[in-house]
């Protein structure tokens, strides 16, 4: 017989069948083996003989470890039961535990969710990967680099056209239109896309069609909210909407309805025309500029690897199209006119790519928070550890019995793994809920919007931290209390507690984290009252201002400016008359926000210069009691001053190289007629995030318009009306505004703001960061002060007898105080001067972003550290205290 | 009574094994099922059932000689237990009490 079973399979089921059903298992298999290889068929014979042996392979049959024989399951039940027991027998252990990890989980939870809500910006887009928003970076030397996400209208066809490996390229730009009927025109952002835009984006349809979005020019489509707000319940398709493109009315048909745009998305728009209107709002030649900056163009690739082909070719095709295109007087060279592409999931996260029209967040922020729930989350599992092992003592007496009965190590280990995972467990339920419900709490309290959306993929992930909390906590305390040594332990003979060092060092680490987190949270407050407190140069309390209405037709700087002042004068005029009004003026730009009007241009020495220029009324400088150091201001009234006086600030004078500036021009060769009367002090016109610019301060910018060679601006140019109240309520200020408003401009929507609040804004990310580590702080301080307490409670109860002896003997209590808290002292010293340097690299980094910082002294350390041990102390404490009370007799009286 | 209700398959094995007395192991059970009722299993499952029942205590077993064609691996001989007899009995008397009732309730449902 030549004929044999397969090798492998044969020893397949010998490794895993248990020795007692081996034999004649294997016996019948074996049987019906040779049995069909008589029959002549020795491959069936085979292809049998694996099935079987497959088929063989049950729970009943699979070969168990001696030890484990009375199967794994049993034990699990077993010790299932037992964790529950000794988790309720120490309720007090249990209790503080459970809370610490509660508290640990929910915040790491929480954090976790607003981390991965930043991180999966626009991951909803099924083309993704493919998909890339461009950038332009233009770079002639000597700092004149213009970067910005914001592209020319030609590269839209520059990228259909010029390169195979592009699917499709569409522009999406937002711009401010007036919306609605004469008497209800609502200024609104409204998006202006490429028709093909929804073959690239995600964005469902409830109603029309995402691939014939628009019927024609003529046509808009709304979200639903949207169409909600407009239309009511009626069916809004086919109905007209207004809108207000650049002075021309025009009757928009509704053509489609698209779902609310999520959260999750950097492009936000509720209202959309398509680009085919560009020619009327643009003109023919913005689509052949080069330099002329609209829309964010979003370019899809047929392969996401082709990326590296279209850099490759960038350079040539834009030299081959650029032709005569030049910059100044010198032609165009290689690199110096670059275009980029971004991926689309990174620009949520990307602060080194310039703003477009999506807001970005900063990713740090998303780190850091990300650390702090982890960090909060091991000061949690710490406790647990800690307390576990220090507990050791108490359950050596079990652990030497089930020894002596034969449990080895592994099974001792897995029992007290156990133990850890049931809590862990009923921790992460509690937890779970908490989190759910404290959502909008957490919300109001941060100002963040974070919105939970279930996913079966939390529930692994649940699961998934349970075990690994459950290990992670218990895998110390097990290795100890599964390495008693069984004769010691039964002769009576005490051990002290396994792992002392390890668990001062554990405490240390805790400590050294809470003492950090409290130092960050401290240094944060720290720097965001100093930026919402600094003096910035001007006085903005009680100031209000509002957007003034302009000449329609007026779209060109030169117009639109002075034609919004004419409305201004027309509602001073009336403001005037009410005595709690004061310091009336006007501006284009106000206070707090960025994007001021840049210019730039190349001075007689060939220098490139840029500067930022505001245009004001007389009384601007005044108004803000912004001081002038040398010259004088502008005087209400003076003609000269309105048509060619400018005034710099200090850093412009510097910048320009002035020695005395009062009566000079700047440098330059094309400006129109213009004088310097005056210098002002310097204020902080934007944010504290970056240093004072160069400014220059006109009523009539068009001298200085004339003479300069490039401009860019993210800031609304439009003047402003701004008045100080002086009065006792600001509601009453809002009334009179609006009273005077609809009186003058009875068409017009009012939009006002308060400059204070419009100042704070700026910061707002910061505080609302402040605010997260200010409760993670807290709960962690809550959180390490239970670890404390579980342990202080430890200590009293193994040293009563130390404690009664001395007190015996004649110890003052300071004394027994002092070797109840000696450890804990010395541990927190460490713990303190370990946290001094995480916080200075911490507090290094983060300054970075400010311009202007405060200066990290020892007080934010010793506030700190007072706070930490403050608290300490009161913990420990109580129970020192108590302990130092105990009656000896009672203590020694129990043997 | 948990212990003692046993399913179909069981049943089918507890019978064969009493009437295939002293030559019962588990090929030659699969054999005689198929044999009998016409049901084609694979030895497999036949040793699943097997064991299920020897747990239960319905069927003893014992080694028997080692024979050429199983590579020399002895054979698993199983027996009835009085246990297992009895099971088959109570089972037995149950289906017959309820099936001598069938015909009765027929006929006097068709009345």
């Amino acid at each position: 017989m030549n004929h044999v079973p397969p090798g492998w399979a044969d020893r397949f089921l010998e490794w895993y069948c248990s020795p007692d059903l081996l034999e004649d298992l294997q016996g019948d298999l074996y049987e019906v083996y040779y049995s069909n290889v008589d029959l002549g068929n020795p491959l069936r014979a085979k292809w049998l003989f694996i099935w079987l042996v497959l088929r063989s392979l049950r729970p009943s049959v699979i070969r168990r470890k001696q030890l484990h024989k009375n199967s794994i399951l049993t034990m699990t039940r077993n010790n299932f039961k037992i964790a529950l027991r000794v988790l309720w027998s120490d309720r007090t252990n249990t209790a503080i535990n459970l809370l610490g990890l509660t508290i640990g989980m929910a915040c790491f939870l929480l954090l976790g969710l607003y981390a991965k809500q930043e991180l999966s910006y626009d991951q909803f887009h099924a083309k993704k990967d493919r998909t890339f928003r461009m950038w332009l970076k233009e770079d002639y030397g000597e700092g004149q680099i213009f970067f910005n996400s914001i592209t020319p209208l030609r590269f839209e066809a520059l990228m259909e056209d010029n390169f195979p490996e592009v699917e499709r390229a569409v522009h999406y730009i937002e711009e401010n239109h007036l919306v609605g009927e004469n008497d209800r025109r609502i200024d609104e952002k409204v998006a202006i896309i490429s028709p093909d835009f929804f073959e690239v984006f995600d964005f469902p349809f409830g109603l029309g069609s995402a691939n014939q979005p628009f019927y024609n020019r003529n046509s808009v489509i709304l979200s639903e909210r949207y169409a909600q707000k407009y239309f009511g319940d009626e069916a809004p398709i086919g109905q007209s909407l207004q809108i207000d493109l650049y002075g021309q009315s025009r009757a928009f048909e509704v053509s489609g309805v698209f779902e609310d745009i999520p959260k999750g998305s950097s492009i936000q728009f509720d209202i959309a025309i398509s680009t085919e209107n560009g020619d009327e709002l643009y003109g023919e030649r913005m689509y052949q500029a080069w330099f002329t900056v609209i829309p964010e163009t979003y370019v899809l690739l047929k392969d996401q690897g082709s990326i590296e082909e279209v850099k490759d070719k960038m350079q040539d095709v834009v030299l081959s199209q650029m032709g005569d295109a030049s910059y100044g007087d010198d032609p165009m060279e290689r690199d110096q006119y670059n275009i980029g592409m971004q991926p689309l999931t990174d620009i949520h996260l990307n602060p080194n790519i310039p703003l477009g029209y999506a807001p970005v967040s900063n990713p740090q922020y998303v780190f850091i928070l990300g650390a702090i729930g982890l960090l909060v989350l091991v000061i949690a599992c710490i406790n647990y550890t800690t307390l576990a092992t220090g507990q050791s003592l108490r359950r050596a007496k079990e652990v030497s019995v089930r020894k002596v009965m034969g449990a080895s190590r592994s099974i001792l280990i897995y029992q007290y793994l156990t133990e850890s995972s049931v809590l862990a467990m009923l921790a992460m339920f509690i937890a779970t809920a908490i989190t759910l419900t404290i959502i909008p709490a957490f919300n109001a309290l941060t100002g963040s919007e974070l919105i939970y959306v279930f996913e079966w993929g939390h529930l692994a992930v649940v699961v998934g931290l349970v075990i690994f909390i459950g290990i992670l906590a218990g895998a110390y305390p097990a290795l100890v209390i599964s390495g008693f040594n069984v004769i010691s332990v039964l002769k009576g003979s005490k051990q002290a507690p396994g792992g002392l060092n390890v668990r001062r060092a554990l405490v240390i680490l805790q400590f050294m984290i809470t003492i950090f987190l409290i130092s960050t949270a401290l240094l944060m407050g720290d720097q965001i009252s100093y930026l919402m407190t600094k003096d910035l140069g001007y006085s903005y309390k009680t100031v209000v201002t509002a957007r003034l209405p302009h000449d329609p037709e007026a779209n060109r700087l030169s117009t639109l400016i002075p034609s919004g002042m004419q409305n201004g004068e027309l509602i001073r005029a009336k403001l005037e008359a009410y005595p709690e009004i004061t310091d009336i003026t006007m501006a284009t730009h106000l206070f707090g926000s960025n994007g001021w009007v840049n210019l730039a241009y190349r001075d007689p020495k060939d220098v490139f210069r840029r500067f930022r220029i505001l245009a004001v009324d007389a009384r601007f400088v005044d108004a803000f009691d912004i001081p002038v150091v040398e010259g004088r201001g502008f005087e209400p009234g003076n003609g000269l001053d309105e048509r060619q006086s400018i005034m710099l600030n200090e850093t412009a004078a510097r910048y320009f190289g002035f020695e005395d500036p009062i009566g000079k021009k700047l440098p330059g060769n094309d400006f129109g007629e213009h004088i310097i009367i005056g210098v002002v002090k310097d204020f902080h016109y934007s944010s504290l995030h970056s240093e004072i610019e160069p400014l220059i301060i006109a009523q009539n910018i068009i001298p200085i318009t004339q003479g300069i060679s490039d401009s860019d601006f993210s800031d609304s140019v439009a003047p402003k009306l701004i008045f100080t109240y002086t009065g006792a309520q600001l509601s009453e200020a809002v009334d009179i505004l609006e009273r005077e408003w609809t009186a003058t401009f009875p068409n017009e929507e009012l939009s006002f703001e308060f400059m204070d609040q419009r100042i704070k804004a700026q910061y707002q990310e910061e505080a609302r960061m402040n605010q997260l580590i200010s409760v993670a702080t807290l709960l962690s301080i809550i959180i390490a002060s239970l670890g404390l307490l579980g342990l202080i409670m430890l200590v009293v109860t193994s040293k009563l007898k130390e404690l009664s002896i001395r007190k015996v003997i004649g110890a003052s209590p300071l004394t027994l105080l002092m070797v109840l808290a000696k450890d804990f002292i010395i541990q927190m010293f460490i713990a303190f001067a370990l946290s001094v340097p995480l916080t200075l690299w911490f507090a290094n980094s983060w300054l970075e972003n400010f311009a202007y910082q405060i200066s990290l002294g020892p007080g934010l350390f010793l506030v700190s550290a007072v706070v930490a041990m403050g608290i300490a102390s009161i913990v420990i404490g109580y129970h020192a205290w108590r302990a130092t009370r105990v009656n000896p007799i009672q203590s020694l009286r129990m043997e | 009574m948990k212990g003692e209700h046993i399913g179909e398959l069981e049943e089918l094995v507890l019978l064969t094994i009493g009437s295939i007395y002293q030559e019962a192991y588990a090929l030659a059970i699969l054999e005689e099922i198929k044999g009998q009722t016409n049901r084609s299993m694979d030895v497999t499952a036949v040793h699943s059932v097997l064991r299920r029942l020897e747990k239960k205590g319905f069927v003893t077993s014992e080694m028997g000689g080692a024979t050429q064609d199983r590579g020399g691996r002895r054979k698993r001989f199983f027996s009835l237990t009085q246990t297992g007899r009895k099971v088959l009995d109570d089972t037995m008397e149950l289906r017959l009490n309820l099936y001598n009732k069938l015909p009765r309730l027929t006929f006097s449902a068709l009345s």
